[in-house]
C-alpha cells in the first residue's frame, strides 16, 4: 500500500467548523484586537473555548489565526459568532495618521530579517 | 343327468319282477275260469264250450307265453344295461377322484416342492401318475409351467433384492454426501482451499452417479468462490488507491484553505465537503470489499472531532445538531471506525427524515461507556424495517450476499460494530422519528482523564498567568504515547513518570529522544524544562506568551491569511512551528 500508516492532524474538515459558512458576517480586521468577554461554558464550541481562554488578554486576530492553526476566514466566522453573542469584543486599530509616520517598508523587512536570523 | 334316471331303472325292474308271477296266476285263474265256464254251460253247448274255453286259454296262454318270454328278454337287457352303467359310473367316480386328488393334493405339492426347488422330473417321477392320459399331459404341463414360473420368480426376486441393495446403498452415500461431504467441501472451499485439494481430502461417493455432479458442482464452486475472492480483492486494491487519493486531496483542500481567502474560500469548502462524501462512500466499499479505512489516527480523537468528522462525511451536515459536552476521547485505532460508524448512521438519519427537520445527536457519558443517540424526526420506520435494520447493524450477518442493492451503509455499521465491540440499538425516537443508541464500550476510550488531573495543577502552579488551553487536544496529544504502548497510566505511575518525561535532554541543552519515543514527543517534553524562565519573565510582562512566539504566531497568521504574495521560506516555518506551541505547553 502506497499510503500511510498513519494520519496526522485532525478529522475535523472546516466546514463542519463553521457549519457551512464560508463568508464572515463582520469585517474583522486582521490587526484587530480581540478580548474576551466572559469564561468559555461548557457545551460550547471547542474553538470558541479556545479563542475566549485566549483572548483574556487582547490578543490579535491573525495571532488567534495562528495559535488555533485555523485560517483567518474561519476565524472570522468564529468571532463573528462570538462577537454576536457578546462573548468577545473587537478594539479596531486606529487608523494611522498618514501613511508617512509609519515606518518604511525597508526597514520592516530589515526588522524581520533580523528577527529571521536570531 | 343320469342320476335321476335311476329311479325308473329300478322300478321298471321290480314291476318285470312281479309280472314274472302275475303270469302263472293269470294262466290258473284263466283256466279256473274256463273250466267253470265249461262246467257251468249247458250240456249242449259243453263241447263247443269246452273247445272254445281250450282254444280261448290256449290263445292267452300263448300270449302269456310270448310276453313272459319278451319280458324275460327285457328284463335281461335291463340288466346288462344297469351292469353297464354301474361300470361307468364306477369309472366316472375313480376318474372324478382322480381330479380331485389331483387338484386338491397333487398339484398344490408339485406347486409346493418346485417352490421348494426340486427339479421337474425329480417332481414328476415321486408323484403317482394319473390314469387319465389327459390328465397326465395336464400334469406335465403345470409342471413345466410352474417351474418356470418359479425360476422366473425366483430370477425377478434376486434382481429386486439387487436392486434394494443398491438404492439402499446409493441413499446412504446422497445422505453422507448431503450431509458431510458437501457441506465439509462448501466450508473449505470458502476458506480459500482449491478444488482439487477439497476433492483429494474428502470422502466421495464411488457411484458415478454422485461423484460426477458433485465433482463438477464442488468444481463450479470453488472457481465462483476464486471469482469473487479476485473481484473482492481487485475492488479492495483499487479502492485503497482511490482512497490514498482522496486523502491525499483532502490533505491539499486543507492547505489550500490555508493560503486561500474569499470566494476560493467558499469553493475549497465545498470541493472539501464532496471530497469527504467521496470519502466516506470509498471508505463503505473497501470495508465491504474486506480492505481498510482509508485513515488511520495516531492520537486519541477528542468526541468533538469525532463527531465533527463524522458529521463532515455526509450530505446533509448542516441539518445535524451535535450537542455534545463531553471531553472523552476514542482512543486512535478505533477513531476512524468509531467516525465512519457514525457517519453512515447520520447519513441514514438525515435521509430518511424530512428534509426540513433536524438530525439531533447526543452524547452521555455512562459507566458502561459512552451514548450517542442520533435521533431524527422522519417517519417512524416499520417493524420490519426496524428489523431488517438492527439485523443488519448486528454484525451477524457478514456475508456479501446478504447486501441489498444501494442500502451498503448498515452493513458497514454492522461490520464496524462487530470489530470494535459497539452495540447498535434501533429504537423509536421521542421526536416521532427513529433514533438509534450508539454505546462506544470502554476500552476504546482514551484513558485521558487519569493523566490530565495532575498535570493540570503542576501547570497552573508553574504559570499562574499561562493563558494556554490545557483543553483537551494539546493533552491528548501529551497522553498519546502511554495509548501506543498499550500502557494505561494510573495517578502515581503518572506522576513517578513525570520528571523523566519532564528531562529528556543533555546537559548542554541538546534533545534526546527516548527509546519507543518519535523526535517530536520528545521534543514536546523537553521545553517543560525551560519553562520557569519564560514563566519568570512572562510574570513581569503580563502577556502570556514571549514576544518571539507571539511575533512567529503574528507572522504565521499573516502568511496564512494569503496575504502575503511571496511564499515564505519554509525551513523557518517549521522552526516556528516546532518552538511555536512547544513552549506554549
Amino acid at each position: 500500500m502506497s499510503r500511510k500508516p498513519v494520519d496526522i492532524g485532525d478529522p475535523d474538515r472546516l466546514y463542519t467548523v463553521t457549519g457551512g459558512r464560508s463568508e464572515a458576517d463582520d469585517a474583522f480586521d486582521l490587526v484587530t484586537l480581540i478580548v474576551s468577554e466572559c469564561e468559555p461554558t461548557a457545551g460550547m464550541q471547542s474553538e470558541h473555548t479556545r479563542i475566549l481562554e485566549l483572548c483574556r488578554h487582547p490578543t490579535a486576530l491573525v495571532e488567534v489565526s495562528a495559535e488555533l492553526k485555523l485560517p483567518i476566514t474561519v476565524v472570522r466566522i468564529l468571532l463573528g459568532d462570538l462577537h454576536a453573542m457578546g462573548k468577545v469584543s473587537a478594539r479596531h486599530p486606529r487608523a494611522a495618521e498618514s501613511v508617512a509616520t509609519l515606518p518604511e517598508t525597508a526597514l520592516l523587512q530589515e526588522v524581520l530579517h533580523g528577527l529571521r536570523n536570531l | 343327468m343320469s342320476v335321476p334316471a335311476r329311479p325308473r331303472q329300478r322300478r321298471s325292474a321290480q314291476k318285470a319282477g312281479s309280472s314274472s308271477a302275475v303270469f302263472p296266476t293269470v294262466l290258473v285263474v284263466t283256466a279256473a275260469g274256463a273250466g267253470a265256464a265249461v262246467g257251468l254251460a249247458p250240456e249242449g253247448a259243453r263241447p263247443w264250450v269246452a273247445g272254445t274255453a281250450i282254444a280261448a286259454w290256449a290263445c292267452v296262454a300263448a300270449v302269456v307265453a310270448f310276453t313272459s318270454a319278451r319280458l324275460r328278454q327285457a328284463q335281461r337287457r335291463t340288466v346288462s344295461r344297469t351292469g353297464e352303467l354301474e361300470m361307468t359310473k364306477n369309472n366316472w367316480m375313480q376318474h372324478g377322484a382322480e381330479t380331485d386328488q389331483l387338484v386338491n393334493v397333487t398339484l398344490p405339492a408339485i406347486a409346493k416342492q418346485l417352490k421348494g426347488g426340486t427339479g421337474t422330473d425329480e417332481v414328476l417321477s415321486a408323484l403317482p401318475t394319473p390314469s387319465d392320459p389327459y390328465l397326465r399331459r395336464m400334469l406335465h404341463v403345470f409342471t413345466t409351467e410352474v417351474a418356470e414360473a418359479v425360476r422366473r420368480t425366483a430370477d425377478a426376486q434376486s434382481d429386486l433384492d439387487m436392486m434394494r441393495r443398491e438404492l439402499a446403498q446409493g441413499t446412504k452415500e446422497l445422505e453422507r454426501l448431503t450431509n458431510d461431504t458437501l457441506p465439509a467441501a462448501v466450508s473449505l472451499l470458502r476458506e480459500g482451499s482449491s478444488a482439487d485439494t477439497v476433492l483429494a481430502k474428502l470422502d466421495w461417493p464411488a457411484n458415478p452417479l454422485l461423484r460426477s455432479p458433485a465433482e463438477s458442482f464442488i468444481r463450479e464452486l470453488a472457481y465462483s468462490e476464486r471469482r469473487s475472492a479476485a473481484a473482492q480483492a481487485a475492488s479492495a486494491k483499487a479502492l485503497s488507491r482511490v482512497q490514498a487519493k482522496t486523502v491525499g486531496m483532502l490533505a491539499d483542500l486543507r492547505d489550500m484553505q490555508d493560503r486561500h481567502g474569499g470566494e476560493i474560500f467558499g469553493d475549497l469548502l465545498r470541493l472539501d465537503h464532496s471530497t469527504s462524501q467521496l470519502g466516506l462512500m470509498t471508505d463503505r466499499l473497501a470495508l465491504l470489499m474486506g480492505g481498510r479505512s482509508s485513515r488511520v489516527w495516531n492520537k486519541p480523537i477528542v468526541m468533538e472531532s469525532i463527531l465533527r468528522g463524522s458529521v463532515g462525511r455526509i450530505a446533509a451536515y448542516r441539518r445535524v445538531r451535535l450537542h455534545n459536552s463531553s471531553k472523552a476521547a476514542i482512543a486512535g485505532f478505533a477513531a476512524e471506525g468509531v467516525m465512519h460508524l457514525l457517519a453512515e448512521l447520520m447519513d441514514n438519519a438525515a435521509n430518511f427524515s424530512p428534509p426540513i427537520d433536524e438530525v439531533h445527536v447526543y452524547v452521555e457519558e455512562r459507566s458502561a461507556g459512552l451514548v450517542i443517540t442520533i435521533e431524527d424526526s422522519g417517519l417512524k420506520m416499520s417493524d420490519a424495517s426496524m428489523r431488517r435494520a438492527e439485523e443488519s447493524v448486528s454484525g451477524r450477518i457478514t456475508d456479501l450476499a446478504s447486501l441489498q442493492g444501494t442500502r451498503l451503509g448498515l452493513s458497514v455499521v454492522g461490520r464496524l460494530a462487530a470489530k470494535h465491540g459497539i452495540s447498535v440499538n434501533y429504537r423509536p425516537s421521542s421526536r416521532g422519528g427513529t433514533g438509534v443508541v450508539v454505546l462506544l464500550p470502554p476500552q476504546l476510550m482514551a484513558q485521558q482523564r487519569e493523566p490530565v488531573t495532575p498535570e493540570r495543577p503542576r501547570l497552573s502552579t508553574d504559570a499562574p498567568a499561562t493563558t494556554t488551553a490545557s483543553t483537551a487536544p494539546s493533552t491528548v496529544e501529551e497522553t498519546f504515547p502511554e495509548q501506543s504502548l498499550g500502557i494505561t497510566p494510573t495517578d502515581e505511575a503518572f506522576l513517578a513518570d513525570m520528571p523523566r518525561r519532564g528531562t529528556p535532554a543533555t546537559p548542554n541543552g541538546l534533545p534526546v529522544r527516548a527509546p519507543g519515543h518519535t523526535m517530536a514527543e520528545a521534543e514536546r517534553g523537553r521545553p517543560k524544562t525551560a519553562t520557569p524562565p519564560s514563566e519568570a519573565e512572562q510574570s513581569g510582562t503580563g502577556p502570556a506568551r514571549d514576544a518571539g512566539s507571539r511575533f512567529g504566531a503574528f507572522h504565521r497568521g499573516r502568511q496564512a491569511g494569503g496575504t502575503l504574495g511571496g511564499s515564505p521560506a519554509p525551513s523557518g516555518e517549521d522552526a516556528e512551528h516546532q518552538t511555536g506551541p512547544a513552549t506554549d505547553d
